[in-house]
């Protein structure tokens, strides 16, 4: 192993190490962190993780092959999105007394964004469409 | 054979069972996951991870400053653009770190070895990838829960941010020390222009949708804080628009000092080594009067810029002995909150535009901007810029 890789490890188990040490001084919200953790990655591996696969399982059997690229991009593009926009789409932390606060239309604006992405992906799938059908025959007489 | 014997041997029946319920690496078919499409991704994500957290240490540093290290008060604006940073950072880091997972879903599945010394160092390995995603997903989800000022959580968001964030870091190195030759292996692969199979997109195409991915989440949630592109953010906690011009991160209602605010007989207790004053808004204004273009630049990424009116930090503390190489601590008529007090270094007392704040855009401020006096200073934290100000104490240092 190259000392170079020894220092960046070594580096990076400190700042864990360092980490842990800040974290052993919130004592009483130590079990509600560990939940969070343990949530983080049950929710990724068992609920979107497995939740793309059977999207990609259906999309194998159920779509036409010149669709699926385009769609794995509206995927890629508005799934990441879309839960970005969570904690503003919910207006989860709006208060009465502060109005210039969540004060956009989250929804429309993500309405506005999901269709520019929908209307990418259309255009994209009809040019796939057309190479995969091959150019059009000349008109016979 | 003896009961146990059979409870055993149903036991592993059980546990093979639904051991083969569950897939192997090699059942999951696309060609895109892997090293290939991982190390690029990871790269991205990584230098995503190193602003995110070089920033975020900026701004701990600025809110807990230690004396050893001393802060740039200028350009006004570098709160500004490090917080944005730090904000437009973690939001691009959502889409990098869902493909990397992606990328790599598949050793999730890969069996333990059986051999004892094999098996000590697949199960550190599995720890500290547990230890990276746990805390990579924790430390996204908080601060974009944060920005929208939702807190669905009952731990200390500061502390937890704070301690997560350098765990997070930390397990990043250790990663990239770990996986450094697949890394490199990997870049030296060529990235596939065209798809290996019909209905699959090339490699080449993931990546850049990922990027663009990438780039649409940060325009649409923090480019507000560019100018130009503000209309662009349409899922911008903020859209800018507040009183006099400027949003409002704490109202006065809701730092229950409506009252204490308006009344007329506040005056300002300054107090230093030469002791002690008690001053009116008239008072105040009577001294001279300085203007300064100050951003207030919040923690949560947003921030506006207004031309604030007041009298300088180091005007005021000169009349009860203070001197521009003291700390000035200034406290709240806020009775509770984190943030009813901040200290202003040394460095910001001696600078002309750290504003003991009575106007902005020309007016008197709203009683959501602070009325009737507040701290305004260049380079720093909006949390530290503390309104409705009932004492100025000069701190000798």
């Amino acid at each position: 192993m190259s000392a170079g890789r020894v220092v960046l490890g070594l580096a990076g188990a400190a700042l864990v190490g360092w980490g842990l040490v800040l974290l052993a001084g919130l004592s009483g919200q130590l079990l509600e962190i560990a939940a969070w953790l343990a949530g983080g990655i049950v929710v990724h591996d068992a609920l979107l993780a497995p939740l793309v696969l059977l999207l990609g399982a259906l999309a194998a059997r159920r779509v036409p092959s010149w669709l699926r690229p385009p769609l794995v991009r509206l995927l890629v593009v508005l799934g990441p999105l879309t839960l970005v926009a969570v904690p503003v789409l919910g207006r989860f932390g709006a208060r009465a007394d502060n109005p210039t606060l969540l004060d956009r239309p989250y929804l429309a604006g993500w309405l506005v964004v999901a269709a520019l992405a929908v209307l990418g992906t259309a255009l994209d799938a009809a040019r796939r469409r057309r190479a995969v059908a091959g150019p059009v025959p000349p008109p016979t007489p | 054979m003896s009961g146990s014997a059979v409870g055993e041997r149903r036991l592993r029946g059980v546990a093979g069972r639904l051991e083969a319920l569950l897939p192997r690496p090699q059942d999951f078919p696309s060609p895109l996951r892997g090293p290939r499409t991982a190390a690029r991704v990871g790269g991205w994500l990584g230098a995503a991870f190193l602003v995110c957290f070089a920033t975020g240490l900026y701004s701990h540093l600025l809110q807990h400053p230690v004396a050893w290290l001393p802060l740039p008060t200028r350009p006004a604006r570098l709160y500004q653009v490090t917080q944005g940073l730090h904000v437009a950072s973690g939001t691009a880091a959502v889409p990098l770190l869902l493909v990397k997972l992606w990328s790599v879903f598949p050793r999730l599945f890969v069996r333990p070895p059986r051999a004892p010394r094999r098996l000590l160092g697949h199960l550190l390995e599995r720890v500290s990838v547990a230890v990276l995603v746990g805390s990579c997903v924790v430390q996204l989800a908080t601060g974009l829960a944060n920005s929208a000022q939702w807190y669905p959580w009952g731990f200390d968001f500061v502390r937890t941010h704070f301690a997560l964030g350098a765990v997070a870091a930390g397990s990043v190195l250790v990663h990239v020390a770990v996986k450094l030759p697949l890394v490199r292996a990997a870049l030296e692969q060529r990235v596939e222009d065209r798809p290996e199979r019909a209905g699959a997109p090339s490699r080449r195409s993931l990546l850049r949708m990922t990027w663009l991915s990438a780039g649409v989440a940060v325009l649409a949630t923090t480019a507000a804080g560019v100018p130009g592109l503000r209309r662009v953010a349409v899922l911008a906690v903020r859209s800018g628009a507040g009183p006099q011009g400027v949003p409002v991160n704490r109202s006065a209602v809701a730092a229950a000092v409506t009252d204490l605010a308006a009344d007329p007989g506040w005056r300002l207790l300054v107090r230093g080594p030469a002791g002690s004053t008690r001053l009116s808004r008239e008072d105040l204004l009577a001294m001279r009067q300085r203007t300064a273009v100050l951003p207030i630049a919040c923690v949560e990424g947003w921030s506006a810029s207004g031309t604030w009116g007041g009298v300088a930090v180091r005007d005021v503390v000169a009349l009860v002995g203070g001197t521009p190489q003291d700390d000035v601590t200034v406290r709240s008529l806020q009775r509770r909150g984190a943030y009813r007090e901040s200290t202003l270094p040394a460095a910001w007392v001696a600078r002309d535009d750290s504003l003991l704040a009575l106007t902005l855009g020309g007016e008197p401020l709203h009683p959501d901007h602070g009325y009737p006096c507040r701290l305004i200073a260049p380079a720093r934290s909006g949390v530290l810029q503390t309104k409705w100000l009932g004492e100025v104490e000069v701190v000798r240092a």
